[in-house]
């Protein structure tokens, strides 16, 4: 029964996959729809293999600026969480700002920090950092304020100190809504990063949909997206087996 | 006369909430001398809960001293000095067993935070483990075993690094009522091979006449100490005694003093 289950896991998506590219396909040659205006699945799978050597180097530049930028988001995100949980005055300080960084539309500042710090590496992974921690953050502040006061309890009757408690009982009671927020924080990497590479310069794959785009060879544009997708997946995906194998214990 | 190994004098417990400030305790004094057991019985709400654990440390007092071994061991700001916290252990009123933590490794928490190590403090655990039968269940997860076992691996938790002083906050309130009666009877036994000081929390009246030689009896709105009633009934104590007449004398006594309500019965 439990292998039946994740087979079919496996095999519903993989299907479901087949199926819509299947029909997309039958709709462009049935219609004839021409390519610049959607290209067929095969297309743009060829595109994948054949103009690889011309998409290599953004696909680096946009990896790059992502991993970077969610990686440097990690302990920054994590970090404040744990000052502004510990403390109902930092609390009431910057939770308003924490929000503001998460609502406000990242597009809108993205013209005013190519103004102070060019179109460079660092200014993309910037904009990366600040769109992604926020989420690391309100996450995590999540989970640290909801440690169940028993658990605290505890560690007081014990006179643990800071660290300890921390270590061994607040971390990991805030395991899972930490990894909700990794989760959303590497999608929100992908896609800042997307943007920002729309707005500034002419490398990284944004910049090459927006090219491929303009010279009407849709295909090739729509080989970056698929490429786009493809990191994202592989992010969202490393961080799901992270969570399976650490967080491994039933509430 | 010995010092007594716990005494409260006249003290008092305020929480200031938001719209009003809640006597939880009232002007409590006690005296508990060492190795007995005692236990504090009271209706929901009465600040049982609130009266351990500032004898625990856990939330400091408002006015009034307790002192241990004839230390004064609160401070209205200050935290509890560890080494006052390492003569007691804590039981609670659920397991609250780390879930990520095997049984050995919860168990081995105190160890831990009290920096003590080697292999004397393994073989203790390996002791305690075998005696409440948890020994094959060392390294399973607490989602994993059963909530007597739970509650079990609960107490030796608290018993792990040596404390002179036991707390239980209606430590079997959660469980069935035959195991709670059972447990009852080996908490009577490790009492009785340790010597532990024992402070026993409970609603329910028959557990108070049954393990305890004293039962405070609190009484709510502020929370108080009514009367103090002692038990002059023979040990070791056994199931089999709740029919006896002195037994049900006690037990009908402290009725009175609660009400004439059966709080066992409230859940
Ligand atoms: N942290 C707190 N803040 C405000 N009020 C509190 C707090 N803790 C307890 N109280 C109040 O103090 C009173 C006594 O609570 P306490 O938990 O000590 O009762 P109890 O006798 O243990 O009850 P129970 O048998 O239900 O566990 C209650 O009125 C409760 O609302
Ligand atoms: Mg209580």
């Amino acid at each position: 029964m439990k292998k039946k289950s994740r087979i079919s896991s496996v095999a519903a998506p993989v299907v479901s996959f087949l199926l819509i590219f299947f029909i997309w396909e039958m709709a462009c040659v049935v219609n004839e729809i021409p390519a610049w205006f959607l290209p067929k699945p095969t297309e743009i799978f060829k595109s994948m293999v054949v103009d690889f050597p011309e998409f290599w180097p953004h696909i680096l530049v946009t990896l790059e600026v992502v991993l970077i930028g969610f990686l440097i988001a990690i302990p920054v995100g994590l970090t404040i969480a744990t000052l502004v949980t510990s403390s109902p005055l930092l609390n009431a300080a910057m939770s308003p700002y924490i929000t503001f960084l998460v609502t406000t539309p990242l597009i809108s500042l993205i013209p005013l920090l190519m103004l102070m710090m060019g179109y460079g590496l660092n200014m993309r992974i910037t904009t990366v950092v600040i769109q992604s921690f926020a989420v690391i953050n309100m996450n995590a502040c999540t989970g640290f304020n909801n440690v169940p006061v028993i658990r605290k309890e505890l560690m007081q009757s014990m006179g643990a100190s800071p660290v300890k408690t921390f270590v061994k009982m607040t971390l990991p009671s805030a395991a899972t809504d930490i990894f909700t927020g990794l989760r959303l924080a590497a999608i929100f990497a992908t896609t800042t990063c997307i943007s920002v590479e729309y707005s500034a310069g002419n490398t990284g794959l944004g910049s090459q949909i927006i090219k491929y785009s303009q010279y009407l060879k849709t295909t090739q544009s729509f080989a970056c997206i698929f490429y786009v997708t493809i990191i994202g997946l592989i992010m969202y995906s490393l961080i799901s087996i992270a969570q399976k194998k650490i967080v491994s214990w039933k509430e | 006369m010995k010092e007594p190994k716990i005494k409260f004098d006249h003290v008092t417990k305020i929480f200031e909430t938001r719209n009003q400030s809640i006597t939880a305790v009232k002007d409590y004094s006690m005296e508990i001398q060492e190795g007995e057991f005692v236990a504090i019985l009271g209706p929901s709400g009465c600040g049982k809960s609130t009266l351990i654990r500032m004898l625990d440390g856990i939330i400091p007092t408002t006015s009034g001293d307790i002192y241990i071994d004839g230390q004064k061991v609160n401070h209205e700001k200050k935290k509890m000095p560890q080494e006052v916290l390492r003569k007691m252990g804590f039981i609670f009123q659920q397991p609250n067993m780390l879930p990520w933590f095997t049984v050995r490794q919860n168990i081995s928490l105190p160890l831990q935070v009290f920096a003590l190590k080697g292999a004397k403090w393994e073989k203790q655990v390996d002791e305690l483990l075998e005696m409440v039968g948890l020994k094959e269940y060392a390294n399973a997860y607490p989602s994993e075993i059963s909530g007597g076992m739970l509650q079990r691996a609960g107490v030796i938790r608290a018993m792990v690094h040596d404390p002179e002083i036991l707390l239980m906050d209606e430590p079997f309130g959660a469980l069935d009522e035959l195991t709670r009666e059972q447990m009852n009877m080996e908490l009577l036994d490790i009492w009785s091979k340790t010597g532990k000081t024992i402070v026993f929390i409970t609603h329910n009246i028959e557990e108070a006449v049954l393990l305890s030689s004293r039962v405070y009896v609190m009484g709510t709105q502020p929370g108080r100490l009514v009367e103090t009633v002692d038990l002059n009934l023979p040990r070791p104590r056994q199931l089999s005694m709740i029919t006896q007449p002195e037994f049900i004398e006690y037990r009908q006594k402290l009725e009175r003093f609660i009400g004439k309500i059966d709080l066992s019965k409230i859940k």
